[in-house]
């Protein structure tokens, strides 16, 4: 690779027409690209790495100097809460993945007006406003939700392990599915077509062309939610009843005990496993050779007819409406609350509450907003330059720093919001109390999966973009600026969207660095939950979510723009 | 070259971290050293300041933003008061009592609040324990009921919690149950699974249900008692407000849950009913503290002396509060009148709330146990 580029640079020094400029350029080409480089790594170093070591140094910790008894209490004690998060962790992964990779398939093989509002459900159903979409989870499907006791009859209770992995599986399905349709868009449909035209039927298409091709994908899902699993504390809360976690327990630990040491050593005890499927995952990545080959497929979908694709096609399809309809029902159920007043075990419509909203103080949907909107375009920017370091120019000890940025999605988020605290609360870096650490914060704990989205999309650009590139002249940043950057388009906007959505409605890390100046619009909903506001709190949620699905669109309009037209 | 250069730079930044989590405890400890000296002074001179009589005492001169994490935002015109008088604006940031006591010793004695306003006694028992608290002593302390205050002037208690039975009455009726009455009712076998109540080592009014029912039926009669209602438990809620929203939503008929006129509210219009149990109410004082070496410290400081020795900022209080416990904690103070005779709240030795945590939560663990994986 070196010698390639040492060529380039000869080349370029003896073509040029006039040299001072041709020798000025690659020399400032490369000393952005080292700083770039040293600083993307630097930050990882210090927003990851250091509140981690602070959290492993904690977790040592004794009343008498360091000791391996909190080790040994956790374990001992919570032997049983670690297989729960393994069994609950592997199940969520199998049936969340299940359910992506049919409303992925489902959305791919509609076209038109239907594409796009599959497509719209699946975006607004990526907006997750804490509590108040567990809360809807219950009102429909609780011990007398309007759909399991109303209008079927049934009395489950849904306060248990099986209500854990349900309730995961489909919070975690929509991300999934996004990042699967984003990978069967990048297929080549022509490839599709042309087995139907000489003579497949729709079923073996389905069974021996497409699913196989997003296999890297199918991968990547299981990955992440059986990690994401692991460290969701709020669900288990919630809805785990008797059934607890280990992340569940860490959340008890620091919100009833305030014992840290106890819930760093959790945290580590969390991360054996979570780093363990992480290796395998690689591994299983390098055997399949990533993803999809570098062919740009069509954006538009391909029209297959899942119905006549035999019984895989009928699963799927069931499978995603069902998807559809929990989804809507979901959303349809706190859009509703708003509006519902209760007035004797009956419900009449108000807009009582609509007008105690505008009342409210809004001023935290300000501020949240333009943290959301830093972290997206710092957060994405950031993704990209790390997945191009790491993937694209296959910076030694990639290795090494890939597991790293994984790591914060491995914990619960309460924890590295304490790990942030133990960090920063002292000179000379002492960011507590600024929006910095929890703008840092936002972006790091979603950096593993701005990073997935975009080294993704990374290895589908084909590696002769950059050749051309570099044959006409172009340095490293020019390959940056021109290559990369569009070839990612899509990818910034996935990437994009998670991190803006995920920035407006995280609570669990950024409650103990808020300071109480600069509160978030998720603080209001807290409040107005924790004090039985529920329509209150619907009605939060659904401004939070008009707010995402307003500046994505628009973001969406600008990523997309000149698509079409600039690349070949 | 570049390997070794990013090998160098891992280490160098590796070295960096140890040092920086590892040390600052002996330069932290001559700070909080100079800082309390500092703020001894000042309380002195504020102690000659305030005036002996009920009036407004003379505000000392204050300066800066004073930083409060408060159990609810409620509290803003109450503050609002408090910066008309001072000139000491102030940031409220609603927090629970455990999140606070975490957050606090994460931070290792540099907190990022003044003022504590609100949250069950125990978490401030066990924040004055680790020296988290900044000393208050003000005149009219003297009047406050002894009860309700740290013998030290480590924190005050702005209220009292009482805790009660939330009833869901069209569930009852349908399990064809009466509504319980008291807490030896609760032991019903009709309410098997219909339960529900907060972990008390999340929920301050649950804790203090736990140990006052121990203090009043003695240690063994009073876990014989929890192991028997246990069985009646559908589980417990790892969040405070679990019991009033699991009951409000019909999942649960009987929630064991603080109550407030918020309650009351919240409640208003369905067929939910309140039932102060019989045999006893179990309460808790909402506690009020200052955080040690806190940045402004001296503003919060003279907030407790402010509100404490103003018999109308208390009323303002317990009119945002909707309580009437403040008569409990000033006696002395008029225009607040007790919507319930004293009589029937338990007797409890609050010394013992802060002393016995560990031992009283550990016990109640292992009888919960919740490790089960089926349910």
């Amino acid at each position: 690779m070196n010698k390639v580029v040492k060529e380039h640079n000869s080349l370029n020094m003896n073509n040029g027409r006039k040299a001072s400029k041709d020798t000025f350029l690659p020399v400032f080409s490369r000393t952005v690209d080292g700083t770039l480089r040293v600083v993307v790594l630097a930050l990882i170093l210090l927003f990851i790495l250091f509140p981690m070591v602070c959290i492993a140094l904690r977790s040592f910790a004794g009343p008498e100097g360091p000791t391996l008894g909190n080790y040994a209490e956790v374990f001992t004690k919570y032997r049983q809460n670690f297989v729960n998060s393994i069994v609950v962790g592997v199940a969520t992964a199998i049936l969340c993945t299940f359910f992506s990779v049919c409303t992925a398939l489902f959305i791919y093989t509609k076209t038109g007006k239907l594409r796009l509002a599959l497509m719209a459900v699946l975006l607004v159903s990526m907006v997750a406003p804490p509590f108040v979409s567990s809360l809807a989870y219950i009102q429909l499907y609780g011990r007398r939700g309007w759909i399991t006791y109303r209008l079927l009859g049934l009395s489950l209770n849904p306060y248990n392990a099986l209500g854990v992995i349900c309730m995961q599986s489909i919070s975690f399905a929509p991300m999934n599915a996004l990042f699967l349709i984003g990978i069967l868009s990048k297929t080549d449909s022509a490839s599709l077509r042309a087995a139907r035209d000489l003579g497949a039927d729709p079923a073996h298409v389905l069974r021996d062309m497409l699913i196989p091709l997003i296999r890297p994908g199918i991968y990547v899902s299981l990955l992440l939610s059986f990690v994401r699993s692991l460290a969701d504390f709020g669900t288990p809360v919630i809805i785990g009843g008797r059934f607890s976690t280990i992340a569940s327990e860490i959340y008890l630990k620091i919100i009833g005990y305030a014992d840290l040491e106890d819930a760093s050593a959790m945290n580590m005890f969390l991360l054996l496993p979570s780093i363990g499927f992480f290796f395998l995952y690689r591994h299983l990545m390098t055997k399949t050779g990533g993803t999809a080959d570098a062919q740009r497929g069509g954006q538009e979908g391909f029209d297959l007819k899942l119905l006549r694709c035999g019984g895989t096609g009928i699963a799927v399809s069931g499978a995603a409406l069902l998807f559809f309809v929990m989804m809507i029902l979901q959303y349809g159920c706190i859009f509703v609350s708003g509006f519902l007043k209760r007035k004797a075990g009956s419900y009449v419509f108000t807009t009582e509450f609509l007008q105690e909203l505008f009342r409210y103080d809004l001023s935290t949907m300000v501020r949240s907003v333009v943290y959301a909107l830093i972290v997206g375009f710092v957060g994405t920017f950031f993704a990209i330059l790390f997945s191009y370091y790491t993937e694209w120019r296959k910076m030694r000890g990639r290795s090494f720093f890939d597991c790293l940025v994984t790591l914060p999605y491995m914990l619960p988020g309460t924890c590295f919001g304490i790990g942030y605290i133990l960090a920063f609360n002292k000179e000379p870096l002492a960011l507590m109390g600024t929006g910095i650490i929890v703008i840092a914060n936002m972006i790091f704990k979603q950096l593993p999966t701005s990073t997935k989205l975009c080294t993704a999309a990374l290895s589908q650009i084909p590696r002769a973009q950059e050749y051309a590139v570099r044959d006409l002249g172009g340095g490293r940043l020019s390959v940056l600026k021109d290559v990369i950057l569009p070839g990612l388009r899509p990818a910034f906007f996935s990437s994009f969207s998670y991190n803006f959505s995920t920035a407006m409605t995280t609570a669990g890390a950024v409650i103990f660095l808020i300071n109480p100046g600069k509160k978030l619009a998720v603080f209001k909903l807290f409040d107005a939950v924790s004090s039985g506001e529920y329509a209150i709190a619907s009605l939060i949620s659904t401004l939070i979510i008009i707010i995402v699905l307003v500046v994505e669109g628009i973001i969406y309009m600008f990523s997309m723009k000149g698509v079409k037209t600039n690349v070949s | 070259m570049k390997k070794k250069f990013l090998t160098g730079l891992a280490v160098a930044c590796a070295a960096a971290m140890m040092a920086g989590c590892g040390s600052g405890e002996t330069a932290e400890t001559t700070t909080a050293a100079a800082t309390t000296a500092a703020a001894a002074e000042a309380s002195e001179s504020e102690e000659t300041e305030a005036s002996e009589s009920q009036e407004a005492a003379e505000a000392p001169e204050l300066s800066g933003t004073m930083k409060v994490v408060a159990t609810s935002e409620d509290y803003v015109t109450l503050f609002d008061k408090f910066t008309e008088e001072t000139g000491v604006k102030v940031e409220l940031l609603s927090m629970s009592s455990g999140e606070v006591l975490s957050k606090l010793r994460a931070e290792g004695g540099t907190p990022s609040a003044d003022l504590w306003f609100g949250g069950g006694i125990d978490a401030f028992m066990s924040a004055k324990e680790d020296g988290l608290l900044e000393q208050v002593n003000f005149d009219a302390a003297s009047e406050l009921a002894d009860t309700y205050k740290d013998s030290e002037g480590y924190w005050y208690s702005k209220g009292i919690t009482i805790v009660g039975f939330l009833v869901n009455q069209a569930l009852t009726e349908e399990l064809g149950v009466e509504v319980p009455q008291s807490w030896t009712d609760l032991l019903n076998e009709g309410y098997k699974g219909e339960i529900i109540m907060s972990n008390p080592a999340v929920s301050g009014t649950n804790y203090a249900v736990v140990n006052a029912l121990l203090q009043t039926m003695g240690e063994e009669e009073g876990w014989n008692y929890f192991q028997k209602l246990n069985d009646n438990i559908a589980y417990y809620g790892k969040r405070g407000s679990d019991p009033l929203n699991k009951v409000v939503s019909d999942e649960f008929a009987i929630g064991i849950s603080y109550i407030d006129r918020g309650v009351e509210a919240t409640i208003d219009g369905s067929d939910i009913a309140i039932v102060y149990p019989t045999d006893g109410i179990p309460w808790v004082p909402e506690g009020v503290a200052v955080f040690k070496n806190a940045e402004n410290v001296d503003a919060a400081k003279y907030f407790v002396e402010w509100l404490f020795s103003n018999d109308d900022n208390l009323r303002m209080l317990a009119e945002i509060d909707k309580k009437d416990g403040l008569k409990l904690v000033k006696p002395s103070i008029e225009g607040i009148e007790l919507g319930y005779d004293p009589a029937i709240l338990m007797e409890e030795d609050l010394s013992l709330f802060g002393s016995e945590r560990d031992e009283v939560l550990a016990q109640f663990e292992d009888l919960m146990g919740d490790k089960a994986a089926d349910e």
